[in-house]
């Protein structure tokens, strides 16, 4: 296992090395003069030579690379275009608004997602066991700006229960800044205000948000609890007198969830890109909206540094998802 | 002692929270907060905008993005502000100027009693070091005041510009958003010889009536009263709320979550006018939209005054309103929009004649041409009215090949000429004809600056620099109607019309007024509810 971890971690540093060549090529290749963007249309020649040698841009493609990488080494990650300030402040403003947002969705994916599959399996071609089918096809299918603006006008147009838009309302300071994400700081706080009203606000995102993930998840929880129920060790089980929840969630489901776990992380490492959406629909300050913003804008330090953090959470991701395989069933070679 | 030993792990944990609650609560000194979640918090004295996306930088010596300006105007004052819906300028700052007689030398008088939002008195040298820093900055505004050869402080009231040559557009520039008046002590957040770049790009330091006083990113600009400003606004507080979907902000504006929405889209505008508290504002605007037909470095048949004919002859502009903005724009006559001095309303334009078109056409002895129309994105009608285009031109024989593109990769196409034709919008940043006949047919402005048809024509040049550099208006309104004559006939662009601007407001939303300079900003200062 510790060699597994090593090695990943290894991996991890390949994969980091990648995909900062790949976005910095991608964005270099692409015909668009981000010095021009930032002077405006008006700015004489002088003027443009001038920020493009501010912003190093008259150097050969490869020192800027380089640069590009020492600068990443110190956690420097470039000044964005747009916003003229460093890409590491704007990345730690707006991820953990989209992290809390994804980690959310990914514990209501999980916690209905999961029951319900297991239900579906065991009432297998009942009225539950449809009744899930055809939720979990709507979430598959429904696009996300779709079912977005549908709960925005029931829980805010109809039924006034929720808002539309934002982390918190205007009134309402957000909670001291501990790890950014709201929730959990307003509750280290101790600041009840916050929390509950960064509650009612999260909650129709994050629910808009995992419905896609959580169907797939209820599909998968189905399919591999059928075929685990079905197995001999079960029936034994039941012979010996076990019987209800408890040989449900202690027997079966430990073992129906291992081929689940790949799908579980990986709606994870969607949920957190997936996000763009969602948030641009329920006005969410996150990560998704800034890099929508700042590819409009062609900028490309911002871009670059978005798509570092995500590859990073992916690969990260991925490691968990295969220790979590190995905790449920060591005999896994590693 | 026992006892202790055997909880501690639970009197740790205890500790452990007791001591994290000791970090500040931001909420705690108990606001009293009304339990449900979605009470509407509009009261009297607060305006809210509802605006589709975050700002960038909010500096005024460098920002030349449009959109940053709603916040950067109420916050800065100007020698000179534009007067209520005109586009003509009236004192601000400056209660009196005097021009010298060959143009070069401004000298104003400042009113005095003008204070920053720290209480510090406005002088001549907080002017001067205004203008100095845009200048040392050097960014996007630095261009337009790259005229400036002098500034001098005379006294605590007196400041005088004295430019490298005559430039009768100058007193206009003021009222723009960059010739705002920056507080000097912005020098004490300096970082690294910046000027203060980093500061004022998330702050502001000026004399306006409001102040910006919270921006949380990617949620909202909070704005509140300046006390130290000569006006007493009504409102206490704004908000410019980002609500990017169009869709929640029809909704919060029913409600009456926010007062205006400016992210409606024209196609959305229909529903708002069924809402009993809102009305929708309506108003010719400066915005223009038009196509480049690249004259120069474009497909080699546009280099012919008649294929550019026929073109601007085969578009169907009724139609083209109708089918890209709903009909709520006005057909562009010649290339200064009315509402700005120097319009001229007898500017013969072309019919929609396919039959003149093609005869035009097969004079110039041209057949089966196609050309590429360049677009991208940034405007949602685009796509529409390059369809629209293609069309059109397909009825008078010419095959259109659609080129869409992302926005920045476009910007950099025009800027090279590697396009046939292209869509584009332009509007003025300060009142005067310069705006669109010296950027748009100044053959020194080739390119991206703003003669994006490649057009050269001599007569052209000496009328229009000519009209840059006198003073007397009547004189300079002769030359530019001249230079529309030509600039109809040559036909290097295809002037297809003014946007209207359309704002959907609450009813009981008071004396805004709109001024066409002044598109997206709000005279807050003097409205109410």
């Amino acid at each position: 296992m510790k060699k597994m971890i090593v090695k990943r971690l290894l991996l991890l540093f390949l994969v980091i090395f990648g995909v900062t060549l790949m976005t910095f090529l991608m964005s270099h290749v692409i015909p668009g003069d981000p010095a021009r963007m930032m002077v405006g249309q008006r700015a004489s020649e002088e003027t443009l030579q001038r920020v493009r040698e501010q912003l190093g841009l008259d150097q050969p493609l490869w020192i800027q690379y380089v640069r590009y990488l020492k600068g990443l080494l110190s956690g420097d990650l470039g000044i964005s275009i747009r916003t003229q300030k460093p890409v590491l402040d704007d990345l730690i403003t707006f991820f953990p608004a989209t992290l809390e947002l994804a980690l959310l969705a990914f514990l209501f994916a999980i916690l209905i997602g999961v029951p319900l599959g297991v239900l579906a399996a065991v009432k297998k071609d009942t009225f539950w066991d449809h009744a899930s089918r055809l939720f979990s096809i709507a979430g598959v299918s429904t696009p996300v700006f779709w079912s977005g603006l549908v709960m925005i006008l029931i829980f805010y147009g109809y039924l006034g229960w929720f808002p539309s838009s934002g982390r918190l309302d205007m009134d309402v300071h957000p909670p001291t800044r501990i790890t950014g994400l709201y929730l959990a700081d307003s509750l280290l706080t101790l600041d009840f205000i916050a929390f509950k009203n960064s509650l009612w606000h999260i909650l129709i995102p994050a629910l808009t948000l995992s419905y896609a993930q959580l169907a797939i998840i209820t599909r998968q929880v189905r399919a591999s609890m059928i075929e685990v129920l079905e197995q001999d060790y079960i029936r034994t089980a039941i012979a010996n007198g076990i019987h209800g929840p408890f040989l449900l969630f202690r027997y079966a489901l430990k073992n129906a969830l291992i081929p689940a776990v790949t799908v579980i992380g990986t709606s994870f490492g969607s949920l957190l890109g997936g996000a763009v959406v969602t948030e641009t629909i329920f006005g969410w300050p996150g990560m998704g909206k800034y890099v929508v913003e700042s590819i409009a804008y062609l900028d490309f330090p911002a871009i670059m540094g978005f798509s570092l953090v995500i590859a990073v959470g992916y690969v990260l991701i991925n490691l968990l998802v295969d220790l979590t395989y190995f905790l449920l069933n060591p005999q896994i070679k590693e | 002692m026992k006892m202790i030993k055997r909880f501690s792990p639970a009197f740790i944990s205890v500790l452990l929270l007791l001591s994290a609650a000791c970090a500040p609560n931001a909420n705690a000194p108990s606001k009293a907060k009304s339990s449900s979640p979605v009470v509407v918090d509009n009261a009297k004295d607060t305006f809210v905008v509802a605006i589709s996306a975050d700002q960038g930088t909010l500096d005024p010596a460098v920002t030349m993005d449009n959109s940053a300006w709603k916040i950067t105007y109420p916050a800065y004052e100007r020698l000179v502000e534009y007067d209520g819906s005109s586009t003509e300028v009236k004192p601000g700052l400056a209660k009196e100027w005097k021009v010298s007689k060959d143009g070069r030398t401004w000298t104003f008088t400042l009113e005095e009693g003008h204070r920053f939002a720290d209480g510090t008195p406005v002088d001549a040298e907080a002017v001067k070091f205004s203008f100095d820093r845009l200048l040392k900055i050097g960014k996007g505004p630095s261009e337009i005041y790259g005229i400036i050869s002098e500034i001098r402080a005379e006294n605590p009231t007196t400041v005088t510009f004295v430019l490298k040559q005559n430039f009768p557009p100058f007193l206009s520039t003021l009222a723009a958003n960059y010739g705002g008046i920056v507080n000097p002590k912005v020098m004490e957040q300096e970082q690294n010889g910046d000027l203060g770049q980093n500061y004022l790009a998330n702050h502001t330091m000026g004399s306006g009536a409001y102040q910006l006083t919270e921006w949380k990113k990617g949620q909202y600009i909070k704005l509140e009263q300046n006390p130290h400003s000569l006006k007493k606004p009504s409102f206490k507080t704004v908000y410019f709320k980002i609500v990017g979907d169009p869709s929640a902000q029809r909704l919060q504006l029913e409600k009456g979550e926010i007062d205006v929405a400016e992210g409606i889209p024209v196609e959305q505008i229909e529903s708002v006018k069924k809402m009993p508290d809102v009305k929708l504002l309506q108003q010719p605007s400066l915005l223009v939209d038009y196509l480049y037909i690249n004259t120069g470095k474009g497909n080699p048949a546009l280099k012919d005054p008649r294929v550019r004919r026929a073109i601007s002859h085969a578009i169907d502009y009724q139609s083209l309103i109708e089918a890209v903005q709903q009909g709520y724009a006005t057909r562009l006559r010649g290339p200064i929009p009315k509402g700005l001095w120097g319009h001229d309303p007898d500017t013969p334009v072309y019919d929609h004649d396919v039959e003149k078109a093609k005869s035009l056409l097969k004079e110039a002895g041209v057949t089966n041409l196609t050309l590429d129309l360049l677009y991208s994105d940034n405007k949602p009608w685009w796509e529409t009215e390059a369809l629209t285009v293609q069309a059109n031109l397909a009825e008078a024989g010419i095959q259109v090949k659609l080129k869409k593109v992302a926005y920045a990769t476009m910007r950099e196409m025009i800027d090279r000429g590697e396009f046939d034709l292209c869509t584009g919008v332009w509007s003025p940043d300060f009142a005067d004809p310069f705006m669109f006949m010296n950027n748009w047919f100044d053959s020194r402005n080739f390119g991206l600056a703003g003669n994006r048809a490649f057009y050269k024509n001599e007569e052209m040049d000496r009328l229009v620099r000519k009209a840059a550099s006198i003073n007397s208006k009547e004189e300079r309104i002769k030359l530019y109607r001249r230079a529309q004559r030509i600039a109809i006939d040559e036909a290097p662009y295809i002037y297809l019309y003014q946007k209207d601007f359309l704002l959907p407001i609450r009813k009981e939303v008071k004396g805004f007024v709109y001024n066409p300079m002044l598109e997206g900003i709000y005279n807050i200062a003097e409205m109410s509810k």
